[in-house]
């Protein structure tokens, strides 16, 4: 389950499509999904979103130019909620944003018929299953609060820098902040432990993710089985009113089960 | 075909992800299946125009920031009483994850999107514009 870290980024060389349209690909879907028309992704104005169909598996993909670059704020939530959308609905291997394919013949003969038999697994075993990510935050006083209840030596240097300015005491700030930054490191592998235990019985499976934020106590996708999704929600209700004084939990989500299909 | 929606009461949203552009970053960018790992002879050199938005853990700019916010904290307070226990502090597990002199650049970017995604970006309604087919 380990994420490949090359990216799917600027291929440099790579031949241009035909007439500067190329084939963006979102996801990849059974055969017998239908399409609405209103169905848009990425580019300026939005492609419209169509299956190219290989066998018992399709892609997700729409036109775009490829003399124009990708990454507008707009993109990115064009391709998420294209995915997320379909992923309530069938099951999808959704994609990492950026990849694109010269022409609906290269999807077809690069992607699809190549891998067919693959994905035909995979979508089967996602099939009825959606992500959800917990996102749970310290709050900053509340996490002060219990980091200087616990440690004596930051208690010490918060003493020794009051009423100083602080170009006079940089270094023992900097050392106050490295102890709050290890001690919140070690309070989130543990917070985030709880995390895993507490949701493991109403999921199939979870990825912890790095931690983006200083404050993070947890950052864990799960997947769910659709049956699972009322003992889920029951489970983050305990969990917020367990936690409610010190840590904020968001929850994100259904999604496609982006962080369960890297490639082996 | 039955759409299952999650059941009311507040806890799961219900309608895919009103999250944040930070979210969706840090889920697309991040996540999914990598092309390149399987097809390389004709991808298109779009150029892609993302940042890497991660935020650097720990940098002397977060050191700083949580001195001052303890020293705030310190003021703020009354002599609320610090227990005169010490728990035992698990600090050995903590590892810094400094890195480099990148991580201020990245921030700042980071940052700079943060602003944008607050302003501009529209979201858009997650219908089910994907679904099997009649029968199926």
């Amino acid at each position: 389950m380990s994420s490949s870290t090359e990216t799917s980024r600027p291929v440099g060389a790579a031949a241009r499509g035909e007439g500067g349209i190329a084939c963006y690909v979102y996801g990849i879907v059974p055969e017998d999904v239908d399409i609405s028309p209103d169905a848009v992704g990425v580019g300026d104005p939005p492609g419209r979103v169509r299956l190219i169909r290989h066998g018992e598996i399709g892609a997700l993909v729409s036109d775009v130019a490829v003399d124009r670059p990708l990454g507008r704020a707009e993109d990115l939530v064009g391709h998420e909620a294209l995915l997320d959308g379909a992923a309530a609905e069938v099951p999808v291997l959704p994609l990492r944003f950026g990849a694109v394919l010269t022409s609906p013949e290269a999807v077809v003969g690069e992607l699809l018929e190549p891998h067919h038999d693959e994905f035909v697994a995979a979508l089967k075993e996602i099939e009825g299953h959606v992500q959800y990510v917990i996102r749970a935050t310290y709050g900053e006083r509340s996490v002060l609060h219990e980091i200087l209840a616990d440690n004596a030596e930051v208690r010490r240097l918060r003493d020794q820098i009051r009423g100083l300015p602080e170009d006079a005491t940089r270094g023992e700030r900097i050392r106050i902040g490295e102890l709050i930054t290890q001690a919140i490191a070690a309070k989130r592998e543990a917070d985030t432990q709880t995390v895993v235990d507490c949701f493991a019985p109403c999921t199939v499976a979870a990825v912890i993710r790095d931690a983006t934020h200083e404050r993070d106590a947890a950052n864990v996708a799960f997947m769910v089985r659709l049956d699972q999704e009322a003992d889920f929600e029951m489970v983050l209700g305990e969990l917020r009113r367990e936690w409610a004084d010190r840590i904020d939990v968001r929850v994100l989500g259904p999604m496609a089960v982006y962080d369960f299909v890297t490639s082996a | 075909m039955t759409v299952t929606v999650p059941s009311g009461g507040g806890g799961l949203p219900d309608r895919p992800s009103g999250s944040g552009l930070a979210d969706v970053i840090d889920t697309i960018l991040d996540k999914g299946l990598v092309i390149d790992a399987f097809v390389r002879v004709s991808l298109v050199g779009i150029e892609v125009l993302t940042i890497d938005a991660r935020v650097v853990v720990a940098s002397v700019d977060t050191y700083l920031r949580f001195a001052e916010a303890v020293n705030r904290l310190d003021l703020e307070q009354s002599k609320e009483g610090l227990p005169e226990l010490i728990g035992d502090v698990t600090q050995g597990v903590a590892h810094n994850k400094s890195k480099g002199v990148a991580q201020g650049v990245i921030e700042a970017a980071g940052e700079k999107l943060h602003d944008y995604i607050a302003g501009t970006v529209e979201e858009p309604e997650p219908e089910r514009r994907v679904r099997r087919r009649s029968g199926g």
